[in-house]
């Protein structure tokens, strides 16, 4: 039986650090045949890191290998005419092209749409940009962190803060912004790649990281096309402590013997439920508490008195007895505990893979589990640089 | 001309969507807005609780919306025949919900065999948490995402808005993968998809450095591992900050040129990130005694102007009034259920060729209810009327 959902779908990835192989990536996961095209020098991401003891080694890099798992790897200084004459000729070969070059870059070096369409007239490009190829900022530079700011995730992923002059709006761990425009070209492919299988026309397609990135807080949008003001960042001038868009919940993180714990008994019935857990305290009858809008009134004292229970618990044992009572209720997990963590390895979420460089690794495997089909996981690791050269080029 | 056609890419396929709050309405934004036809079902017995505010207008633009109460076993029956007439269906019930309403994947299968039927959940359909209660912004802390991102020595972040759209997006992928195995296969599929594992497959530079390293990563705010300077500065202004993130030397060297600091340009120490990862601190402070007198796009522009990555931290009605997206056509004036117009959201991605995205506002309960009812599945007038009395259609 072929595997995942792509067999014979051919890929190239002429991607630089992060979206465009993401993207290819999760093309890679679902069955498709993925070619990552690097220069001579390698992906701007060999040299990225975590490294093994922080010693910088260009097989070693663990951005780099997670990004580009299950893909072979071929190396071109498209620079070049021979080199990108072969690039032209696996272009032939291709279903899919995904890039994030500078703009203008492949069409300088012979290698735009028009080119690679003469080669391969159905042939389907993906081009991930900053800010599409219109408007005042096209052409201007982005990354992780200026996308996560410009498009308001930053300002809504702390939640209030005590002083926003002087707590700035921050980004979120990893590279979240890049992550997310490399589904948005993936899952634009596909949709191209399914109109191609329908009507054998091919096209290109330009992602907006940007706007990619908007696409997230459409709540957010819509209640400012509503006239609503966006909320206030200081924790003092807000209703509820609400943690993000319409999410208006009596919640927030408790401290543990071990860690944190993330609660949100915000509806009646659940509070009722979580005074159970805590084995009904005689400050829960107190008036104080009595409603929703009397917890939110006294927030901090409600907080204090919950924080005494919890302090004395493991954060795992305080989420069981919730969840026991079917309170929202869950342990601020660390990486180990993910890979630790029973659900997950009964579920086989993290594939672990060899590597001839880094060595055995478990590296998170895809969020699905599909009822038909057997996915290819653990088909091959990351390439090193040229790997397949002499396999895709030999005469 | 690039494309002889422009035809929406999903044109033709049928959507049903039982899916409800933002995850999955969201995957059938996405569907419907390349051209599938996306019925979302739901039922006044238990209203979308987006419905209560403007959040649904977003996540169920483009959709038709049919009234059905699936709690009665006629209005199972009824679904079932949409399931047959349907390619993809989509829902994001509590586990075992669905399949205790009698539309397990064996039963939609039977109805339709070649079904692409995805089944969201936050923790997954299978293992000893698959039952744990789950709100999106709550269930980030179970996958690790927020154990990486905070200020430097501070807490975890409480929340953020991520998991949700971003599963939206991912439901939309797969199941457009699924129908690209069909069209070559015939075959249909169950996706049991995991939106906690979704979050924690976002992080792998974590999970690799503890492997690597054995130590836990940990919540660095605004500043990255590789390069400096890194971060959201002060801007004139209340709350008023600009993103600048320096990837290169080439970079380090404009911002100092821009900011009119050849002496920090000229120092050697500093040519490199290695040497400014070491007085980030101090050069932190440099940037901000430059950005603090600025308006925070004025700064935007004179380091984009310059090559440097930099962009204003907006709040989400600063991002709703952005000239790019107002240029780029991002937004499209729809008249909505109230009568009003309002500018709502698009998608991320245009076609070369002209293919417009299908942009429309979203619908009211049962408004759809004599198209799917009457048109689709061929019932009478009578009959529809005596399904609406009996709250069926409902």
């Amino acid at each position: 039986m072929a595997l995942g959902l792509l067999p014979g779908v051919r890929v190239l990835d002429v991607g630089e650090r992060i979206s465009a192989p993401y993207c290819a990536r999760i093309l890679a996961n679902l069955g498709a045949d993925v070619i990552k095209v690097e220069t001579p020098d390698g992906d701007e991401s060999r040299r990225m890191g975590p490294f093994p003891e922080d010693a910088p080694h260009p097989e070693k890099s663990g951005l780099f290998l997670a990004l580009n798992l299950n893909k072979r790897g071929v190396t071109l200084d498209l620079e070049s005419r021979p080199d990108a004459d072969r690039f032209l000729e696996l272009a032939r070969t291709a279903d899919i092209i995904v890039e994030n070059q500078p703009a203008g870059w492949l069409d300088a070096r012979g290698l735009g749409y028009d080119a690679l369409r003469q080669t391969n007239p159905e042939v389907i490009v993906a081009s991930i940009t900053p800010f599409g190829e219109s408007g005042p900022y096209a052409g201007f530079k982005a990354n992780d962190l200026t996308l996560y700011h410009m498009s308001g995730q930053a300002h809504g992923v702390l939640g209030p803060v005590d002083d926003p002059e002087s707590d700035p709006p921050i980004r979120a761990g990893g590279h979240q912004a890049e992550f997310l425009a490399g589904m948005a070209a993936a899952t634009a492919s596909l949709m191209a790649l399914y109109r191609k299988r329908a009507t054998g026309v091919g096209c290109r397609l330009v992602v907006s990281s940007f706007e990619a990135m908007v696409t997230q807080i459409i709540s957010g949008l819509a209640n400012c096309a509503y006239g609503q003001p966006a909320p206030s960042r200081e924790k003092d001038r807000t209703a509820e402590p609400a943690v993000g868009g319409m999410v208006r919940a009596v919640g927030g993180l408790l401290p543990c013997t071990d860690g944190y714990v993330a609660i949100s008994p915000r509806e009646e019935a659940q509070w009722q439920r979580w005074l159970e857990v805590m084995g009904n305290p005689d400050w829960g009858t107190d008036k104080r508490f009595a409603t929703r809008e009397a917890r939110h009134s006294n927030y901090d004292e409600l907080w204090r008195l919950v924080g005494q229970w919890t302090q004395e618990r493991s954060k795992h044992d305080v989420a069981r007895m919730g969840q026991e009572r079917r309170v929202a209720c869950f342990p601020v997990n660390t990486v180990e505990d993910l890979l630790g963590n029973d659900h997950l390895r009964e579920r086989e979420f993290f594939v672990q893979v060899d590597h001839p460089e880094a060595g055995a690794l478990r590296y998170p495997g895809v969020a699905y589990r599909l009822a038909n089909t057997p996915l290819p996981l653990d088909s091959r690791p990351a390439p090193l640089l040229g790997q397949h050269n002499h396999e895709m080029f030999r005469e | 001309m690039r494309c002889s056609v422009s035809k929406l890419p999903l044109q033709g396929l049928r959507v049903l969507d039982f899916s409800w709050i933002i995850a999955g309405p969201t995957a059938g934004r996405f569907l419907a807005m390349m051209g599938a036809e996306v019925i979302k079902v739901g039922s006044a017995r238990r209203p979308d609780p987006s419905s209560a505010g403007p959040a649904f207008q977003v996540y169920n633009q483009s959709k038709r919306y049919a009234a059905l109460n699936i709690s009665r076993p006629e209005g199972v029956a009824i679904a079932k025949r949409l399931v047959a007439i349907s390619d993809v269906v989509v829902e994001n019930f509590a586990v075992g919900v669905f399949e205790r309403l009698g539309l397990s994947y064996e039963v939609l299968r039977q109805e339709r065999p070649d079904v692409v039927f995805v089944s969201s959940s936050g923790t997954g359909h299978t293992g000893p948490d698959k039952d744990f209660v789950a709100y999106g912004s709550l269930l980030q802390h179970y996958t690790g995402w927020n154990s990486v991102s905070g200020y430097t020595g501070g807490e975890p972040v409480p929340g953020g808005l991520w998991a949700d759209p971003w599963v939206g997006m991912e439901l939309a992928m797969l199941a457009v993968a699924a129908l690209n195995n069909r069209i070559e296969t015939g075959r249909g599929q169950h996706v049991d998809f995991s939106m906690a594992e979704a979050l924690s497959g976002s992080i792998p530079e974590a999970i690799l450095d503890y492997q690597m390293n054995g130590r836990l990563p940990q919540p660095q705010g605004n500043r990255d591992a590789h390069h400096a300077p890194y971060g959201a500065y002060r801007c004139k202004g209340a709350d008023r900050w600009v993103a600048i993130a320096i990837t290169d030397d080439d970079e380090w060297r404009s911002l100092c040129r821009v900011m009119g600091r050849a002496d920090l340009a000229g120092d050697p120490t500093l040519a490199h990130a290695e040497g400014r990862l070491k007085r980030q601190d101090e050069l932190d402070e440099a940037v901000t005694t430059w950005t603090k007198d600025l308006e925070d796009y004025e700064a935007m522009r004179l380091l984009q102007e310059a090559g440097v990555p930099a962009g204003p931290s907006l709040d989400v009605c600063r991002v709703f009034h952005d000239p790019h997206l107002r240029e780029t056509g991002f937004f499209s004036p729809l008249e909505t259920s109230d009568g009003e117009t309002h500018d709502l959201p698009s998608l991320g991605w245009r076609f070369d060729d002209g293919t417009e995205a299908d942009v429309r506002a979203a619908p009211t309960l049962g408004q759809s209810n004599d198209y799917v009812y009457g048109e689709l599945l061929g019932m009478s007038r009578k009959d529809i009327t005596r399904l609406e009395q009996e709250q069926v259609i409902y």
